[in-house]
């Protein structure tokens, strides 16, 4: 081959080789940048004065003061909204307003037995209330304008009686202005069409029982159970979808008979057009700034918030002690019983049979499924043995250690007995010849050399302790519940919650950046684990090559 | 390589020539050692077999204190076997087995009741590679005194100090103990290996081709320093170097396919040898 030739082949190894690296790379990137991105914003993100408010009610964490003064403006800048839905609904709300002229009537009744009057008065004065409340029932129901207009006028005719005077039947006249007024405005024969739609806005803008709405519940509104029900919008992210479902109203239609569905996207005012209501659809994109005041947080106590309702508030804090826990109880026995077994079958065991198949054991076993140790350890550990020891027989750390340290320990074994058999026989030799005894040897020679090969073990099974869901299914881990006190005590952890958000409800499906933050969270704290691992290996490597 | 070609054809009398030359009279050398103490090791119709194969066989022979004792012998003829069931290393690899008797100071070696620890301890070796510990230096050599026992940190940087200057090597490194043992250079590792084993107070000093990995000068100094040692050690070295082991001993067996062919003082194994084997094997028309 020629000199030509073979450079050209040489920058052609080269060029694909680094091709395949920036491919990996891209690869990479493709993978865990979504990721990444999207769990990053569990931490990182525009929060509303909501948010602030939620901190405080939930984690008694603000600067009070400055949070009143701002609850306060935001609260002027969303009184136009309350206002403008009130007047709408005087017109629209006809069981609200029935029960209401029902509800007059009835305490009228209760007002005028303790007065001093004759029964024929008292008879007449309740014959009249009754009468106005039937008229204002039949104007509520009726689409006829025509009809309200008579029902209404005759209605007004008695305000100024003097029998009403000062009582709670005051209360029907107004009722009636604010109503004719509405109807007027409005295209009666479509008024059941707005009280649905009206729904939906309100549902939109305070939340319902289920769902938050972009402003949260109003002031004076009877206090939600649920923590994430009971704000609006928290997040700016969160805060412009809503909007845009406010603004825009999604139908699915039929374009042509027998095709899919369609989705057609109109916008919400004109349902409401030419009525008091239209103006809101300006209003609230308008000064959405003013009403939720978003601003850049970096929400870092994510890392040791607890959260609320199945982790739509809050952070992962108690998943990531649990995590801990879990592991280092899990390496407190893997490590030992892997290195005593390693040196066992290095320096101890003759090669036999039995060798054989204990050797085949231990590589089966780390081909068994994970879900299969799971169970194992409930049968065995949680079942069969606790009660032996005189432990309570139920799931708990110290169980799913136990069944984490079973599953890993196959390849804490098999690194560990890699790394006794290269060091070198020299070693060994030159501690035996000055005196030591075979165990003193292992110990003081044998191990600190194979020490850089046995932290291998540990990083091997350090991520899978850390990051294993099935084996703690039944043996520790819990998707509720308090901090554990003691190892035995079940735990949270990122694995499992991690699981329990993707297949568990709803719920996780309105909050993916907490997800996506507690995925993050899981690969970020195998990382510095491993980080830490390896920067100890290098250290123990350096001393052992002498520099 | 015409140098090794030229030496495997030099005649007998160049050897004799190279013998009378090298040979540096030591103070010992005048008052043989055979008349003046018992033995420190004998062994009597000793064999060693690894499973059914022979490693030595049959071996008689007293090795005397406060002398040099040189092995020559072709390879796998069974001499680092020997040296090795001096202090038992043998143990490590399965199915050997022994026969005969082997003693140090009058206590048999295969004996049951010997204790291993105490043996390895009257009994030094050094290895044919240097095989420091990746310690620090002063760990390599504190190693076996703290085996024996020795915590307090005077006496361990007392044994230390005088352990690196019996070996020659304390001006090298009495600079920084701490460093690694790994860092020294192969001659230097070597002489620390060897200080290492002069650290437990050893009666008997093994050595098995001390000198293989090592340059000449490196050589040299091992050299020297076995000269020096001699006076208060037993030393039984294993050497392929005709000339080292005629320059350093004061005895020398010669060994062949796992027999002791002959045994006898260092001049006459190499000018006037008994057996025509050993002296086809040092005027090197062996094989
Ligand atoms: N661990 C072992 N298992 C089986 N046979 C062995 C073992 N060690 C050595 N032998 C055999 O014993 C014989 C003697 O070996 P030994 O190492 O003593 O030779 P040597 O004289 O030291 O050779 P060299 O000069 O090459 O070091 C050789 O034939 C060798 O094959
Ligand atoms: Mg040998």
């Amino acid at each position: 081959m020629n000199l030509g030739v073979r450079r050209t082949l040489d920058r052609l190894f080269t060029g694909l080789t680094g091709a395949s690296i920036v491919l990996l790379m891209l690869v990479l990137m493709a993978v865990l940048g979504p990721m990444i991105y999207r769990g990053s914003g569990a931490v990182l993100f525009d929060g509303t004065v909501e948010f602030r408010r939620m901190q405080r009610d939930l984690f008694n964490r603000a600067d009070r003061d400055a949070l009143s003064a701002e609850i306060a403006e935001t609260d002027e800048a969303r009184q136009v909204v309350y206002e403008m839905i009130d007047r709408f609904k005087k017109g629209i709300d006809i069981a609200a307003m029935s029960s209401q002229a029902r509800e007059i009537n009835r305490e009228y009744g209760g007002e005028l037995r303790y007065r001093d009057a004759t029964a024929e008065e008292y008879t007449e004065s309740r014959e009249v209330a009754r009468t106005i409340r039937d008229k204002l029932e039949e104007a509520f129901g009726s689409q006829d304008i025509e009809l309200i207009r008579k029902n209404i006028a005759e209605v007004l005719a008695h305000k100024d009686e003097p029998r009403f005077k000062g009582t709670v039947a005051e209360r029907f006249f107004p009722l009636a202005t604010d109503f004719l007024d509405a109807a007027e405005h409005i295209d009666l024969s479509h008024y059941h069409d707005y009280l649905v739609a009206l729904d939906e806005v309100e549902v939109l803008l305070f939340g319902s029982a289920e769902r938050p709405g972009l402003l949260g519940p109003r002031p004076n509104q009877v206090a939600r159970p649920l923590a994430m029900t009971s704000y609006g919008a928290t997040r700016w992210d969160q805060a412009q979808a809503l909007l845009d479902r406010l603004v825009w109203a999604e139908k699915w239609v039929e374009k042509e008979p027998g095709r899919p569905l369609v989705k057609e996207r109109s916008p919400r005012a004109a349902m409401f057009h030419g009525t008091a209501l239209e103006p809101l659809f300006t209003y609230v994109p308008e000064h959405i700034d003013e009403m939720l005041r978003p601003r850049f947080t970096v929400y870092w106590q994510f890392f040791i918030d607890d959260n609320f309702d199945s982790h739509y508030f809050g952070g992962v804090g108690p998943e990531i002690i649990g995590t801990l826990l879990i592991t280092v109880v899990g390496m407190l026995f893997v490590v030992p019983l892997g290195v005593i077994s390693a040196a066992y079958l290095v320096e101890c065991a003759s090669e036999g049979p039995v060798m054989r198949i204990l050797r085949m054991s231990i590589n089966t076993l780390a081909g068994v499924p994970s879900i299969v140790f799971g169970l194992f350890g409930l049968a065995f550990f949680v079942l069969f043995l606790f009660p032996k020891l005189g432990f309570e027989p139920k799931a708990c750390i110290l169980a799913a250690s136990l069944t984490l340290a079973v599953l890993t320990l196959p390849v804490m074994i098999r690194a560990s007995e890699e790394a006794i058999r290269t060091v070198p026989r020299s070693y060994k030799e030159g501690s035996l010849a000055l005196g030591a005894s075979r165990f003193r040897t292992f110990v003081t020679v044998t191990f600190p050399a194979a020490l850089p090969g046995i932290l291998t073990g540990v990083i091997l099974s350090l991520s899978r302790i850390a990051g294993e869901t099935a084996p703690i299914l039944f043996t520790g881990a819990v998707a509720m519940g308090p901090v554990p006190k003691s190892i035995f005590d079940p735990t949270r952890t990122l694995s499992y919650g991690s699981y329990d958000m993707a297949v568990g409800d709803r719920l996780a499906m309105m909050v993916p950046h907490n997800q996506y933050g507690m995925v993050l969270t899981l690969i970020v704290l195998i990382l510095i684990l491993n980080a830490v691992a390896i920067v100890l290996r290098s250290r123990v490597f350096k001393k052992l090559k002498g520099h | 390589m015409p140098a090794t070609a030229a030496d495997n054809q030099a005649t007998k009398s160049d050897v004799r020539m190279m013998v009378t030359l090298n040979r540096q009279p030591t103070p010992n050398s005048k008052t043989p050692a055979a008349e003046c103490a018992c033995p420190v090791i004998r062994s009597s119709g000793f064999s060693l077999y690894y499973g059914a194969k022979i490693g030595v066989k049959d071996i008689t022979m007293e090795i005397y204190p406060c002398s040099v004792m040189a092995i020559i012998g072709p390879s796998g003829c069974g001499k680092s076997t020997f040296l090795r069931s001096i202090n038992r290393m043998n143990d490590l690899i399965p199915h050997v087995r022994t026969e005969g008797l082997l003693e140090v100071d009058g206590q048999n070696v295969y004996d049951k009741r010997t204790n291993l620890i105490n043996l390895r301890q009257q009994v030094g070796m050094v290895f044919q590679k240097p095989n420091p510990f990746p310690k620090s230096i002063f760990d390599n050599i504190a190693y076996g005194p703290r085996l024996q026992g020795i915590r307090r940190k005077e006496e361990l940087q007392h044994i230390v100090e005088q352990s690196l200057k019996a070996a020659a090597i304390w001006d090298e490194v009495k600079d920084d103990l701490r460093k690694s043992a790994l860092a020294l250079s192969g001659g230097q590792q070597q002489r620390l290996c060897i200080a290492r084993a002069l650290a437990t107070r050893p009666r008997v000093l093994l050595m098995d081709e001390p000198c293989s990995a090592l340059d000449p000068i490196a050589t040299g100094r091992i050299e020297d320093l076995i000269g020096q040692l001699q006076s208060t050690y037993t030393i039984v070295i294993v050497t392929h170097n005709m000339q080292q082991a005629a320059r350093v001993s004061e005895r020398a067996a010669f060994f062949c396919l796992g027999e002791l062919i002959e045994y006898d003082r260092t001049e006459k194994i190499f000018s006037n040898p008994t057996k025509k084997q050993t002296e086809d094997y040092v005027t090197g028309r062996f094989g």
